[in-house]
């Protein structure tokens, strides 16, 4: 899966990962895919919430050493 | 998709705590796509006097830099910071007109960008929206 862009939110607490990550894919074009590194301990339940509110895709959803990728595409 | 939502939240203290959750739940809200609107009164307008730092309050007051420090150490922004998010994400704030008689501010005395609004203004948005909370 090619991203076109990474935000890395590791190490950073609720609400700063969300507010990143709304901010980034702002710069991207429609169907464009972000991946965001995040390890706050919300997260897990924090970014399906926050794709199906937005209406972004959450096409997957990975946890490698306790650091979640989550690969979003861009409405 | 759901469609989009609309947040009011009454700020009536200006103690630390108190004024995180605004900042946290108002960031986060206008993230989710929400308009969000929140409107400052008694206590929690000087939240918007310009370089304001909240402080903990009665008991509590001498462990602020405790709290403070922890939070940095957990990447928690502060409230300046978080203020800050909130005017770029385009949350509205706003001054409650009767308070600011009351506690003698005044409109040069608060950041740039916030409205005044007495009560009527304020529950107007408020009937018109899918949440309020009041902190």
């Amino acid at each position: 899966m090619e991203a076109k862009k990474e935000l890395n939110a590791v190490g950073l607490s609720c609400p700063m990962p969300i507010i990143k990550t709304r901010k980034a894919i702002e710069e991207l074009g429609s169907g464009e895919i972000l991946l965001v590194l995040a390890d706050d301990p919300g997260a897990k339940e924090d970014f399906p919430a926050w794709c199906e509110q937005t209406g972004n895709e959450l096409l997957k959803m990975e946890e490698e050493a306790g650091v979640i990728k989550f690969y979003i595409k861009k409405k | 998709m759901t469609e989009k939502k609309r947040l009011a939240i009454v700020v009536s203290e200006n103690s630390l705590d108190k004024a995180m959750m605004p900042m946290i739940l108002g960031t986060t809200g206008a993230s989710l796509d929400a308009e969000v609107h929140l409107f400052f009164t008694f206590w929690g307008l000087f939240l918007l006097k310009k370089d304001y730092k909240p402080k903990l309050k009665g008991m509590m007051a001498p462990f602020t830099g405790m709290m403070v420090k922890q939070m940095k150490s957990k990447n928690i922004p502060g409230y300046s910071e978080l203020l800050e998010q909130a005017r770029e994400l385009g949350v509205k704030l706003y001054a409650c007109s009767t308070s600011m008689e009351i506690m003698g501010v005044k409109k040069e005395d608060l950041i740039d960008g916030v409205e005044v609004l007495g009560a009527t203004a304020f529950l107007k948005i408020a009937f018109e929206s899918d949440v309020t909370l009041f902190i």
